[in-house]
């Protein structure tokens, strides 16, 4: 009997036929126009396949064709929910090529301006997760208070979503008369409005059933896949640019006390009452990513405060953009920043002229969008949009 | 006067009679299976109209919770389930029409013979009109003897005719038990065999 | 109501009258309620959101807003697929609300108030109620689109696990009842809202959530809403459905939320009877007295099943969605152990006489829970319920044969 290549009849479970379905690119729960091909057997998803570039739009190519402070608004339109952050990422590049010192006024002011960025992309983030989850109320709650942030800024440069505030060499403008203390309402306002999402979403039992242990990224596999900001993080490796990441991006952040927010030997830091971990979750799943980025906006609350008092402080001037036709040393540069969704790089080749020969840029979401294929795998259908929520891509930044 | 000889009670009843006819006709000849389970569940659905008619509304509600609502979703459930063709689309051959036929038509023969056995059913009822507004407010005592109460026993006075207060539950249990057996079977049957490789390479 | 007809016409046309002003009504509230749940959904979840919801149409509150998406609905076009099964694809959203329709017949509004007077109207109920899926089924399977197949897929495997416990929450008030009229197990609650009959015991309170769990499975209202799961599956099993016949689902939904909050109202809180027994003496008064009770009692009970409703509408904008094998293990593993603990624990109860909160009102029943199964009082026949339902059921099979 005992032949080598016997063929065993064996019997599995009972299987239905695959099914290959296409989610999106036109789906409510993929964040825009990323498309998903869904390889399922019933409701258990064997494989997919995420296939992008319906928002291309060619930014990069524009970007050589127009001066570095032209590119502003174009880089709005990449993360379009962080455009604040954006905006800061292409312009400490450019200063790093022109070597541009930045007045002491102008860091604070940046600082305060990208986290409120940070708060009012995480603010979307959880808002669309919850949706993604089928709760539809978060998601207003979090949008009544990024209206809040969205009006600071339009205060600020006049624009809502697409700022271009941030430009090379400073800000377009200084804040204007007022707006510290409208911005330190906001955050005394805001602040106890965290407590909500937490029991809303956080410490619900139904979002831990449908995030805890769904989804787990090792730290080893976020890395591999070169995953950045609150995935990595959720994963429990200690990296944020803010701190580790080169002098030019950092010492934006001189004089600031804040923590990663990461799980170290076994917590978060606790420095505020958080909701305690549940015991369902695995460190680097939904939970966790999702736990990240709700203490992140804690955290860039804090940040914020900060921020306004060595604005208050500061000596000198809120810095002045560069002008339009600088030309641009020859060179080249790269630069990383911590935008809310992981490390936002961005390249410029210059050949001496005000235009920059090669711009491109790295995105953070692109990376994190990569791994959607070994997560999703052998989860459940419903578990998809949980898995793609978490990982909270935009797909303006992936396309570009 | 034609209003006055019309009676409700009737048209229900041969609407109901019809439509079950009908859409049993509908599975017949309906080669879908999806098709032919809903043409089952208005046939059912017409059969339980009938019970209600007929004033047994605990056998009616019964048949659509288990027949109707039950069976059937489950039909179409373990279809969908395994989904395999040969049973989304069904071919009938020759051999099986004929079988079927003789089958089937033994079985009509059977209840033909038993319904025109029943002496009563054979006498025309002259009160039909007056049977029509008398609106049924209770179940049978058959129905609720099926439920599991004898209330033709709560009157008796004799503890030892009283025993079997509990009905006629077991027939019930006993039906349940095989239904669940029949599935458990339906989805034992329903597991694909599969050919691999051994990759030990023996038994 | 065919005997008063009866009096001035032919006993056939009286009794054809009578069925029609009945399945008029009920049209009338199946119609009413779903414009008044819409409204209703879209301006509490307004409120929860902290929106205002519709403000415009109709006046200061928007209560036209319904009205004008029927319209709206009305003028869109009825689009079916090419890859339809198309008779089944037209057919499925009648098939979804029949049932849901014919549900109501049998949905005591008021003692005596129904649209027909059965006397196995529970388990009609609970039987009708479940037919509301074949339409969902038929419409995942028609459509012709696979994520209308996952939903009409999720409903199949939703309906076998919420069956099982839903019938298991029923049976317990038909048991502490000894009846499944809903007319007959209502009026057993009269008297002071200590007597209805989640107050009964500890097991039937907790019952009651069982059962309000399970209800709102089976309407498909989130968190259980999984057959249309929009972030998931577009629009689940109708995704392909447009202007009246996807209206028809809609209307399907809500009629069944009345329903099972209706029928909650009618085997937890009472029914028709308020928390205070103060229409008790008009009702015995008789006349156009019992009228006013009835109607007192009419609004009670739309009330408490509107209650119900918006429960069901809190619940959907706060809480996430479950996915399927939770509903699944929600059902099976959580739902129907607690209900048959719950159906031990009440039937234990009731036959060690354990004490009630009814018996400490002073009322007019002597200190005695008056939801008692008549045997098990000791005292047979001495009840109306009994030797009336008994007596009946001689009369009528008299009639019968």
């Amino acid at each position: 009997m005992a032949t080598a290549n016997r063929e065993q009849i064996i019997e599995l479970d009972v299987r239905t036929d695959e099914l290959l379905v296409n989610m999106g690119p036109q789906h409510p729960s993929t964040h825009g126009v990323l498309r998903l091909v869904l390889k399922t057997d019933g409701e258990i998803v064997t494989h997919v396949e995420p296939h992008i570039g319906y928002l291309h739009r060619c930014a990069e190519k524009i970007g050589e064709n127009l001066t570095p402070r032209q590119w502003i608004p174009y880089t709005d339109r990449m993360d379009y929910l962080a455009a604040m952050n954006m905006n800061l990422g292409w312009s400490l590049c450019v200063e790093k090529l022109l070597q541009y010192e930045l007045p002491e006024k102008a860091r604070h002011l940046r600082v305060i301006i990208a986290e409120l960025g940070r708060i009012a992309s995480h603010l979307v983030g959880m808002g669309a997760y919850g949706l993604d989850l089928g709760t539809f109320s978060p998601f207003l709650y979090a949008f009544r208070e990024r209206e809040k942030i969205l009006n600071l800024f339009e205060e600020a440069c006049g624009a809502r979503l697409t700022n271009s505030y941030i430009t090379p060499g400073g800000a377009t403008a200084d804040l204007p008369p007022g707006w510290l203390e409208k911005c330190e309402a906001f955050l005394d306002q805001f602040e106890p409005v965290i407590a909500e999402y937490h029991a809303l979403l956080t410490t619900n039992a139904i979002f831990i059933q449908r995030t805890a242990g769904i989804g787990v990224m090792s730290a080893e596999m976020a890395i591999d896949y070169g995953c950045t900001g609150p995935v990595l993080r959720g994963s429990g490796v200690d990296h944020d640019l803010r701190r580790d990441g080169e002098e030019r991006y950092t010492e934006m952040y001189d004089g600031y006390a804040f923590e990663v927010i990461v799980q170290k030997d076994g917590h978060y830091p606790r420095d505020h009452d958080y909701p305690p971990v549940p015991p369902e979750a695995v460190l680097g799943d939904c939970w966790h990513r999702f736990y990240v980025r709700m203490l992140e906006v804690v955290q860039a609350i804090d940040i914020i405060r900060q921020g306004i008092e060595f604005y208050r402080s500061a000596e000198g001037d809120w810095g002045h953009p560069i002008k339009l036709n600088t030309k641009l040393p020859k060179g080249e540069v790269y630069l990383e920043t911590e935008c809310p969704r992981g490390q936002m790089g961005f390249y410029l080749v210059s050949d001496g002229s005000a235009i920059p020969w090669r711009t491109r840029a790295r995105s953070s979401c692109f990376c994190n969008l990569s791994v959607t294929e070994e997560l999703c795998r052998g989860c459940l259908l419903a578990d998809v949009p949980a898995i793609v929520g978490s990982l909270d891509i935009v797909m303006g930044e992936i396309d570009r | 006067m034609l209003l006055g000889t019309f009676d409700l009670h009737t048209f229900l009843f041969v609407l109901f009679a019809l439509t079950a006819c009908l859409f049993a006709a509908g599975v017949l000849f309906s080669s879908n299976i999806v098709r032919m389970a809903f043409h089952l569940v208005l046939s059912l659905g017409s059969s339980a109209g009938l019970f209600f008619l007929a004033g047994a509304e605990f056998v009616g509600a019964m048949q659509l919770m288990i027949y109707v609502g039950g069976t059937l979703v489950l039909l179409v459930f373990g279809v969908m389930l395994t989904a395999q063709h040969r049973f989304l689309e069904m071919r009938t051959n020759a051999g099986e029409w004929v079988l079927s036929l003789v089958v089937g038509g033994a079985l009509l023969m059977v209840l033909l013979q038993a319904a025109f056995s029943v002496s009563q059913w054979n006498t025309p009822n002259t009160e039909r009109s007056q049977l029509a507004v008398d609106e049924s407010k209770a179940a049978t005592p058959i129905g609720a003897a099926l439920a599991g109460v004898r209330v033709d026993k709560l009157q008796q006075k004799d503890a030892h005719l009283r025993a079997g207060m509990s009905g006629y539950l077991m027939p019930f249990v006993i039906v349940s038990m095989h239904l669940l057996v029949v599935l458990v079977g339906a989805a034992y049957l329903a597991r694909p065999r599969m050919a691999v490789r051994n990759p030990k390479g023996g038994g | 109501m065919a005997e008063f007809f009866a009096q001035y016409m032919p006993a056939g046309v009286a009794y054809t009258l009578t069925a029609l002003i009945s399945a008029a009504l009920l049209l009338g509230v199946v119609g009413v309620g779903a414009l008044f749940f819409i409204w209703a959904e879209r301006k509490v979840a307004g409120r929860i959101q902290d929106r205002l919801g519709p403000t415009r149409t109709g006046g200061k509150f928007g209560w036209l807003q319904s009205l004008a998406d029927g319209i709206k609905l009305l003028t869109k076009e009825d689009i079916a697929p090419a890859d339809a099964d198309k008779t089944l694809f037209r057919l499925a959203p009648y098939v979804s609300l029949a049932p849901s329709y014919a549900a109501l017949l049998a949905l005591p509004f008021a003692d005596g108030w129904v649209g027909w007077e059965i006397n196995t109207a529970m388990f009609f109920l609970l039987a009708v109620l479940g037919l509301e899926v074949f339409g969902v089924i038929l419409a995942g399977y028609a459509s012709g689109s696979k994520w209308s197949l996952f939903g009409g897929m999720r409903q199949a495997a939703q309906v076998v696990s919420y069956e099982v416990p839903l019938g298991m929450c029923g049976v317990i008030p038909v048991f502490l009842c000894g009846t499944m009229s809903l007319t007959t197990i209502g009026n057993m609650q009269a008297g002071w809202f200590t007597n209805w009959l989640i107050f009964h015991d500890p097991f039937t309170f907790l019952v009651f959530w069982v059962y309000f769990t399970c209800a709102v499975a089976s309407v498909n209202r989130a968190p259980f809403d999984l057959a249309e799961a929009e972030s998931e599956l577009v629009a689940g099993f109708h995704t392909e459905y447009s202007g009246l016949r996807w209206s028809f689902f809609f209307m399907a939904e809500y009629n069944s939320m009345l329903v099972v909050s209706g029928l909650a109202a009618v085997a937890f809180f009472g029914g028709w009877n308020g928390p205070v027994p103060i229409f008790a003496s008009w009702k015995a008064a008789g006349g156009g007295w019992e009228i006013v009770a009835n109607l007192a009692g009419c609004i009670n009970f739309i009330m408490k099943a509107v209650l119900g409703v918006m429960l069901m509408i809190w619940v959907r904008w706060t809480l996430p969605r479950l996915r399927i094998d939770q509903v699944i293990t929600t059902c099976l593993k959580y739902c129907v152990p607690l209900a048959a603990f719950c159906f031990v624990g009440a039937l234990s109860w009731q036959l060690f006489d354990l004490p009630s909160p009814n018996d400490w009102v002073p009322a007019e029943r002597a200190g005695r829970a008056a939801v008692r199964e008549p045997w098990a009082r000791g005292t047979t026949g001495s009840t109306q319920s009994s030797a009336g339902t008994s007596a009946r059921l001689a009369q009528g099979s008299e009639v019968h044969r």
